[in-house]
Order: structure tokens, then C-alpha cells, then sequence
């Protein structure tokens, strides 16, 4: 876009001008989704080495779920990384990053509660917990797998509550896959399609 | 009666910027560049016009050493470009009025 080559524009080019750079913009949003998997993949096998240890009466020594802790570390290193490559904000990023911040927050502390008091029975509470924030952006982005993901956590959540420890944690691992593994890997097929069309 | 087009957004390069940074909270020069095709002493040019209107905000700052010129639309510049729009749907649907 030149000036020196600038027409005056007609109507529709004008509304084809915007539409086209609004989708552009649009576009740009499209996030690689590699949090989504990582986490996604945590909470499966957290969740399937917790109900083998139940099934099958056996201990790792260490409790699985420090895991967590573990991929923090990545966490931070991509997400440092993506905001460097960064060259916009969008509307909605400060709103999501309160929503998933809060969401840390409060699972940190249903752990520590859980810790504290020496109990399990409160694997409901975290399957709820799980589709909050998923539900949420799901909502915000229009992305149908994550609003689906979110639904599916509150189904199981209800559903561990009749169900003992065991299936609890296949429920859990069922939320992970559904709320971000899942959801995670259409973000990154999308984002390497739209990067394809782009060269 | 049809309303005048914005002469400040009636041009393609501006409205192509306007569009961009009404779909984002805010977004650095490159990140323009890229998207409008342009070279980077037009957009300059430009990027000056909306901001002697009011239109945008310009930062500018460093960012590991590299200059960072980062823009913002305001108040103003949001109005203005719903009122350009609907100018602009007047004209195409005259009978819609």
C-alpha cells in the first residue's frame, strides 16, 4: 500500500478494506495452544498413575501430582517466549490472564486444603474447578471444543461424587483430555494450517 | 442526506490501520507493517496523520535495546471510525436509512 499509488476509495473496497483487516487481525489471535497440551497431558497421566496405583495396590514413592509443580517451569519459558514474538494484544488477553490466574490461585488452594486436612473427597471440587476457566474461554474465543471441554468437566465432577476414588481419578484423566489435550492439539493443528497459508 | 466521509480515514492505507488496531488493544509497528503490505516510511507517514488527529495513541520505547513504536486507537479514533462505517453502510443502502 503505497501512497503514491492511493485511489480514492469506492464504498465497497472501503468495506472490503476493513473486513479484510479486521480478519487479519482475527487471524493473529489464532495461539499455538502448547500450554493447552502440556497441562493437558499432566492432568492425563497424573490422573491414570494415581487410579493405577489405587487399582493395582502399589506406591512410586513420590506423589505424581508434584508434577504439577515440575511444569510450571516450561509454563513460564513459553510463555515468556510467545510474549516476546508477540507484536500485538488483543482485547481479551488481560481478561484471560485474571481467569487463568485465578483459577491457579484457587487450585493451589483446594490443594493445600486438601493437604491440610488429609483428604481425597474432594476430587469433585477440582473437576468443577477445571471447567471454569475452560468454559470461560472457550465463551470468549467462540472455540466450541473448550466450551465442550468446560461442560464435560462439570458432567464428571457431578459424576465422581456417586463414584469411588478409583474412577474419580478416570474422570480426571477424561477432563484433562477433553478440557485441554484435546482442545490443545486442534489450537496447534489450526495455528501450523494457518502458518502454511500464510507462506 | 448522505454524511461526508472522514477525509483522514478515507484513504487506503490509514483504514487499513484503523481497521487493524480496532481489532486489537494495541499493536506494535511491525506487527502493521506486516499486515498492510506497506513500506515502513508510508506507514510513518501515516501512522502521524491519525495521531495529529487524535486518532491513536504512539509509544515509543525500548524493548531489549530495539526501539519499539507501539499504537493505541483512542476514544476519538473509535468513534470516528463507527461513524465512517456507517457512513459508509448509507451510502451502499441508501434506502435503508
Amino acid at each position: 500500500m503505497n501512497e503514491e499509488k492511493e485511489t480514492q476509495l469506492s464504498g465497497e473496497e472501503s468495506l472490503k478494506l476493513i473486513s479484510e483487516m479486521i480478519g487479519k487481525a482475527k487471524r493473529s489471535y489464532i495461539t499455538k495452544g502448547i500450554a493447552s497440551i502440556v497441562w493437558g497431558i499432566l492432568i492425563v497421566v497424573c490422573s491414570l498413575l494415581t487410579w493405577a496405583q489405587v487399582q493395582y495396590q502399589f506406591h512410586l514413592g513420590f506423589d505424581v501430582w508434584l508434577l504439577v509443580l515440575v511444569a510450571v517451569i516450561p509454563q513460564i519459558f513459553f510463555s515468556i517466549k510467545e510474549k516476546r514474538q508477540k507484536t500485538f494484544v488483543g482485547h481479551d488477553e488481560i481478561t484471560m490472564r485474571f481467569v487463568w490466574t485465578t483459577f491457579g490461585i484457587c487450585i493451589f488452594i483446594l490443594s493445600f486444603y486438601s493437604s491440610r486436612f488429609h483428604t481425597d473427597d474432594i476430587t469433585s471440587l477440582f473437576m468443577m474447578m477445571y471447567g471454569i476457566p475452560t468454559f470461560i474461554t472457550g465463551g470468549i474465543f467462540k472455540f466450541k471444543p473448550m466450551i465442550l471441554g468446560g461442560v464435560i468437566c462439570w458432567g464428571l465432577s457431578v459424576g465422581s461424587m456417586y463414584t469411588p476414588l478409583s474412577t474419580d481419578m478416570l474422570f480426571m484423566a477424561a477432563c484433562g483430555l477433553f478440557a485441554w489435550l484435546l482442545p490443545g492439539i486442534i489450537l496447534w493443528n489450526r495455528y501450523k494450517k494457518n502458518q502454511a497459508c500464510n507462506v | 442526506m448522505f454524511k461526508e466521509l472522514d477525509p483522514i480515514l478515507h484513504s487506503q492505507l490509514r483504514l487499513a490501520v484503523m481497521s487493524l488496531l480496532i481489532s486489537v488493544k494495541e499493536a506494535e509497528f511491525t506487527f502493521l507493517k506486516e499486515k498492510t503490505n506497506s513500506t515502513a516510511g508510508n506507514l510513518s507517514v501515516q501512522i502521524n496523520k491519525l495521531k495529529d488527529a487524535g486518532y491513536i495513541d504512539v509509544t515509543k520505547q525500548f524493548n531489549n535495546n530495539y526501539p519499539q513504536t507501539i499504537c493505541k486507537i483512542t476514544r476519538k479514533g473509535i468513534d470516528a471510525f463507527e461513524e465512517y462505517v456507517k457512513a459508509l453502510q448509507s451510502y451502499m443502502n441508501p434506502n435503508g436509512q
